[in-house]
């Protein structure tokens, strides 16, 4: 069960917590001169000098802020669609109107006792005096109480329209380094309103921290340091203004890694030094300085050629290729070998899957027969332009802005399965601009500044999208041909008016009848000067080869969520534009920066970091590389079968144009159904079945016992066992075997009397390994 | 006022909701406090299964043969396609010809309620089972209704689109989920069905079913998965196991994610399971007695209810049986000949075993398709889609037997009584399941998504 967003105004705060909290804050950080006008926090008030006098509770300013921080209005609870038990609250408090109706009106008036306002069923339920299925909210006397209390007895007023509203709220303070783990820090929340009051809100703001493993807080707004470093930000949310702290945890010096209980390392560190080779180094010198900790050691060349080529061309390196770039004493061959491999087929291949599965090119539906043909059209054209470079901006503009058919026009493929309004939006603002809009279908983004208006006016881009033609039996729309309508709209649900296409926060686009919106939408998405589009690239980019975002999620940017190491980011970003978006440049940047060759094994000092890239974070390798590098080594192929027959012999497991080609092998290792245009819908989790398909499946049964495969030709080879395990070990793991390692396999070879099975079950389990199985 | 005594708690419809309200307060005792109490959550979400005495219960002597089961399990019978309600368990005698169908009406066990002439044996054990008469959702299209009678969401609207919530087998997989046991916690038969909407989506890949992918009747029948493929000797597995202990020597501590911990877990369990004897061994049926299997039936169903109860007892928590495909819209009296009694043999007979086990409080048994068929029959004397009102069954795991839950029309058709949505039947079956309702999972984008939405459980069951 998880729920962040609500998990941390779950429980009454008690008046004994707002004492601790003034003390704190009193001790800690808050020294501050600002005059507060407190309304109810009587606790707080003793060290702010506050007048006394009791002042007005506003029902959207005080009231519905309060029901939001307790939980009431939450999704899971009154403020999902259907409200619970019969009382039904916005969600998330965005409908105050809405909320004053069903607390004062609905239910025969009886949730609120103007007569005893302490009787109200509202306060009586809230504080579980009498059953309350949600439990015990909070304390009779409590500040929160004392708000509903106050307004009530006030005469519980509407909502008006001239009723003072909050403008801003400040946080104190709004950045701290933190030195030590357990090292906790109160905030002080001070609310700026329309009529110049100045208010504490501590005890009524909503808190999030984004990364709970480095620091989290508590909703009394004490921030606590945990054991593991990094950058964080905390969210603090008082109806619907938001403030951002920014927080960082230094490595604690002297701290050990945790102790190897392991048999002895595969990769022993060596002794190379980083030296910055590209600015991605120099930030990262600097970014490490700050935080307290060391690189890793430097990787050697063959673990560096395994990794590039996994990454680049989803493919193990050839023994051939490991020994030339060894053996290469040119000072450029590091470079020269990134250009070789962007320019192989395999890196257009391995990069048209990654594109075809952001861009949703599915063909599991009512008849894959009929859809093949789209998706192979489609997975080509991403391949062709990976292959041909084509500028990143003109890559997603030629697919946004399709029309006419599949056979003239490939990307128009993208609009058969992005067809809503939630489509689109996912579509193009999470794959493209790398912000998740999703909410603002419904209800304001709960921890940014989206609103309904930005959600449909990013959709209202695609109002005029026509279609027409195509297979449409049973339901699933194939082989459209798709045009600019003539005209469209999109109605906004909720004021029933049609909407403008406009960016996301801008001005709606001046167009004109004859102007496809689609158009505007690309060139505002493309301008150098768009915030989101080029970063997110960079960001997705970065996160493909170093195992994470600089923003991660990749696909969650928000103020709410920073980058870890900003400046980076933005460098990156900045060199892609400046590159005209040339995504080659922008991958051999990345590859060639000393922080790729990371080791994956911590030093002393960067153990417990995972945002810092001071290491290399390792990575399963993705289904269809996976499947691909088994058949390599064992030289024996997949087949797999088309709608009609089969591919042609020797399609690689990268090169399918979509996932409905039948692999229970690629299902189980996480092949992604195209149902989202989230990476993170390729899962890498472990799962039973993975491990059972190494063990047990036929697929890798028929791999081992293939005629004239790998293990023929070592079989029939003679009774070279040193040999043969040497280059066993080169074509698996990129590495020659350490003593013990040969010693166990050359015994275990001598034992067998059938060679074949004996080699069989020795690469098996080295197929099966971490080291086989992950990028690292 | 009614006073609740256990024989007498049918509950019809004709109450009002304030009487039932007091009825179901005076049955669920001290955790409810007045009649305008029923505070669901606290009953649901509070309830633990420690405190469970329906768990309790498995723990006593009269359940040694059940002691290995740590947990309640449900089996699901999936009838894909849509089964007819009023040639099952909704029948219309004194309805015209033309809605009656081909079907009599039988008496059950349970005086006033009515099965199909097909449906003999489940009518003995009738007692055990409920009937809810007054299911309904607002599509009539296979998928869409898969979708939603699966997962409890509205979510794809054309056939075969992409899944976007989990199912209620992998929902219970990840909420029963014992870390370390080696039974996969959920189970399809023959295989996945449902238009692939019996899958975990974005509960990820370890809650996606085990399936089978072989007929359980099969004479031959292994599990393909957990036997070793032709050519492949044991001697050689361990071999292989022993090799990989000497060279899976990468280091544990470069990852933090979890991600290689998990994969050695799972390399281990694998291995255990292809070579062990514990879980091969509760699938395997020749285990039974050979008269038990003629009992439930020597066809898929039979032989699949059987092999879904050893699985339960070994530890799974969900197995959903796929009874091939009921979509009868033309001359639906020869399809359902072929489906209704094969299908009444299994369930009555695991009715009966569970029973004799001791087992039946601990297991929930469910027939449930993705909607009924049309009350009248239609030109090719068959029924077409329905979804605005059909029946589901529902059993065992302490959930009250005996009672009907809803009513339609004199003929069919609409609910004129006790409307019950998909999300209702998940409450109930989960509420069942000790799981609690206030449960939510993040989706792809991290949003917390309830697992029964806005359902409630149904009280006349409890």
């Amino acid at each position: 069960m998880i729920r962040r967003f609500t998990k941390s105004h779950l429980t009454a705060l008690s008046t004994a917590s707002i004492h601790a909290l003034a003390m704190l804050a009193a001790s800690i950080v808050f020294a501050g001169s600002i005059s507060i006008a407190t309304l109810y926090a009587d606790d707080i008030r003793a060290v702010s000098n506050a007048p006394a006098a009791p002042a007005t509770i506003y029902f959207a300013t005080d009231v519905v802020p309060t029901l939001t921080r307790l939980g009431c209005n939450g999704g899971g609870c009154h403020g999902k669609a259907t409200g619970q038990n019969g009382f039904r609250l916005s969600l998330l408090g965005y409908e105050p109107d809405v909320d004053y109706d069903a607390i004062v009106k609905e239910a025969r008036g009886r949730r609120i006792s103007h007569a005893v306002p302490r009787q109200s069923l509202l306060l009586l339920k809230a504080t579980a005096q009498v059953p309350h299925g949600g439990g015990k909210r909070l304390d009779v006397d409590s500040p929160e109480h004392r708000v509903l209390h106050d307004w009530i007895a006030q005469g519980a007023a509407p909502p008006r329209a001239n009723d003072p509203t909050l403008v801003r709220i400040t946080i104190t303070p709004d950045k701290f380094t933190f030195t030590r783990p357990n090292q906790s820090l109160a905030l002080r929340v001070i609310g700026h309103y329309s009529n110049n009051v100045i208010r504490d809100i501590t005890g009524t703001a909503v808190y999030q921290s984004n990364e709970p493993d480095i620091a989290d807080i508590g909703e009394n707004g004490v921030i606590l340091s945990k054991d593991q470093s990094g950058l964080f930000a905390v969210m603090v949310r008082h109806g619907e203004q938001m403030a951002v702290f920014h927080g960082v945890v230094l490595n604690p010096p002297g701290m050990e890694p945790t102790a190897d209980a392991n048999p002895p390392s595969a990769n022993p560190p060596s002794a190379n030094t980083f030296l910055p080779v590209t600015f991605i180094d120099r930030l990262l010198i600097e970014h490490w300085k700050k935080m307290g900790i060391k690189p890793s050691a430097l990787i050697s060349d063959a673990e560096f050629l395994r990794r590039l080529s996994l990454d680049i061309r989803g493919t193990l390196p050839t023994t051939e290729e490991l020994d030339r770039y060894v053996d290469d004493r040119a000072t450029d061959k590091r470079l020269k070998v990134i250009d070789r491999m962007l320019e192989s087929a395999e890196h257009a291949s391995f990069f048209a899957l990654k594109w075809a599965d952001i861009l949703r090119n599915r063909g599991a539906g009512y008849a894959t027969s009929k859809q093949r043909q789209g998706t192979a059209l489609f997975t080509g054209w991403i391949r062709d332009s990976i292959d041909r470079n084509l500028p990143y901006d003109q890559f997603a503009t030629a697919i946004l802005t399709a029309s006419g058919s599949q056979e003239e026009n490939p990307p128009t493929v993208w609009y058969r399965t992005v067809r809503t309004t939630q489509d689109y939006i996912e579509s193009v603002a999470q794959a493209f601009l790398g912000v998740r809009i999703q909410c603002a279908q419904c209800h304001h983004h709960p921890a940014e500044r989206w609103s309904q208006d930005d959600y449909y006016g990013l959709a209202a881009a695609f109002a005029r999208v026509g279609r027409k033609g195509g297979f449409a039996d049973a339901e699933v729309p194939t082989n459209e041909t798709i045009y600019l309508a003539s005209e469209g709209q999109l109605i906004h649900p909720r004021t029933g008016h049609a909407v403008p296409p406009r960016p996301l926060g801008g001005a709606a686009f001046a167009l004109q009848s004859y102007d496809d919106p689609r158009r505007a939408l690309a060139r505002w998405m493309t301008a150098p000067d768009n915030p989101y589009f080029a970063r997110t690239m960079a960001n997705r980019t970065w996160a493909h080869f170093l195992g994470r975002g600089i923003v991660h999620p990749i696909d969650d940017f928000r103020s709410t969520n920073p980058p870890v190491i900003p400046e980076l980011l933005d460098a990156l970003a900045a060199d892609f534009i400046a590159q005209r978006y040339d995504t080659r440049h922008l991958i051999r940047t990345i590859c060639n920066s000393s922080v790729y060759s990371l080791s994956s094994i911590p030093n002393a000092s960067n153990g417990s970091d995972q945002q810092s890239f001071a290491r290399f974070y390792p990575k399963r390798l993705p289904a269809e590389v996976l499947l691909d590098a088994i058949s390599d080594v064992l030289e024996s192929p997949s087949r797999f079968s088309n709608v009609a027959g089969e591919f042609p012999a020797g399609t690689r497991a990268i090169e399918l144009p979509d996932e409905a080609v039948p692999s229970q092998f690629l299902d189980v290792f996480g092949r992604p159904a195209r149902n989202s245009a989230c990476e993170c819908e390729r899962v890498s989790a472990p799962a039973l079945g993975q491990t059972l398909a190494l063990v047990s499946s036929n697929d890798i049964q028929q791999k081992l016992t293939t005629p004239n495969g790998y293990v023929d030709k070592l079989a029939s080879a003679g009774p070279e066992y040193r040999t043969h395990v040497r280059s066993i070990f080169q074509r698996v793991f990129a590495r020659p075997p350490r003593d013990s390692e040969l010693q166990t396999a050359v015994v275990f070879l001598e034992s067998q009397t059938d060679a074949k099975e004996g080699y069989r079950s020795l690469l098996w389990a080295l197929l099966a390994t971490n080291e086989f199985l992950f990028n690292h | 006022m009614f006073s609740p005594t256990p024989d007498r708690i049918r509950m019809t419809a004709r109450w009002s909701r304030r009487s039932f309200l007091e009825v179901g307060t005076a049955l669920l005792g001290p955790m409810s406090l007045g009649p305008i109490s029923l505070g669901l959550s606290d009953l649901l979400s509070t309830r633990s299964r420690a405190a469970d005495p329906d768990t309790a219960n498995s723990e006593s002597p009269r359940n040694a043969a059940s002691s290995k089961r740590k947990q309640k399990s449900i089996i699901v019978f999936w009838t894909h396609g849509g089964l007819s309600q009023q040639d099952t368990y909704d029948m219309k005698p004194d309805a015209p010809a033309e809605f009656r169908g081909p079907y009599q009406a039988i008496q059950t066990s349970v005086p006033d309620i009515l099965l199909g002439e097909r449906f003999p044996r489940q009518a003995k054990v009738m007692d055990k089972l409920s009937i809810v008469r007054s299911v309904h959702h607002q599509n009539g299209i296979h998928a869409p209704s898969a979708h939603w009678m699966q997962t409890g969401y509205f979510g794809p609207t054309l056939a075969r689109n992409a899944p976007q919530k989990p199912s209620l087998g992998s929902v219970i997989a990840r909420a029963k989920k014992v870390q370390g046991d080696l039974m996969p916690p959920y189970v399809t038969i023959p295989k996945a069905e449902a238009f692939g909407y019996q899958g975990s989506v974005y509960l990820g890949a370890a809650y996606n079913p085990f399936e089978l992918n072989t007929d359980p009747n099969a004479g031959d029948f292994t599990v393909p998965n957990l036997s070793l493929p032709k050519g492949l000797a044991a001697a050689s597995v361990e071999d292989r196991a022993r090799l990989l202990k000497e060279f899976d020597t990468l280091r544990r501590d470069i990852d933090r994610s979890g991600s290689l911990e998990g994969l050695d877990g799972f390399k281990r369990q694998a291995l255990e399971l292809v070579t062990g004897p514990e879980v091969r061994e509760a699938f395997d049926l020749a285990k039974e007695p050979p008269a038990l299997r003629d009992r439930y039936g020597r066809h898929m169903y039979g032989q699949a209810a059987l092999l879904a109860r050893r699985l339960v007892e070994a530890g799974s928590a969900c197995v959903t049986i796929n009874t091939g495909y009921w979509d009868h819209h033309d001359n639906i009296e020869p399809g359902l000949e072929q489906h209704l009694p094969p299908l009444d043999a299994a369930i009555a007979t695991l009715v009966e075993d569970l029973d004799t086990r001791g087992m039946l409080q601990d297991v929930v048994i469910y027939c449930a398709g993705e909607f009924g068929r049309t009350p009248l029959i239609n030109g090719h004397a068959g029924r077409d889609h329905w979804a605005n009102c059909f029946s589901v069954l529902l059993g065992g795991g302490g959930l009250a037997g005996g009672r009907i839950v809803g009513a339609s029309e004199p003929k069919g058709g609409n609910v004129v009584e006790r409307p019950v949505s998909p999300q209702d039947l998940l409450a109930t079956i989960y509420h069942a399941l000790d799981i609690p309702l206030d449960t939510h999972y993040p989706d792809a984008t991290g949003r917390p998504v309830s697992i029964v939405g806005a359902g409630r459980p149904l009280r006349e069951l409890s």
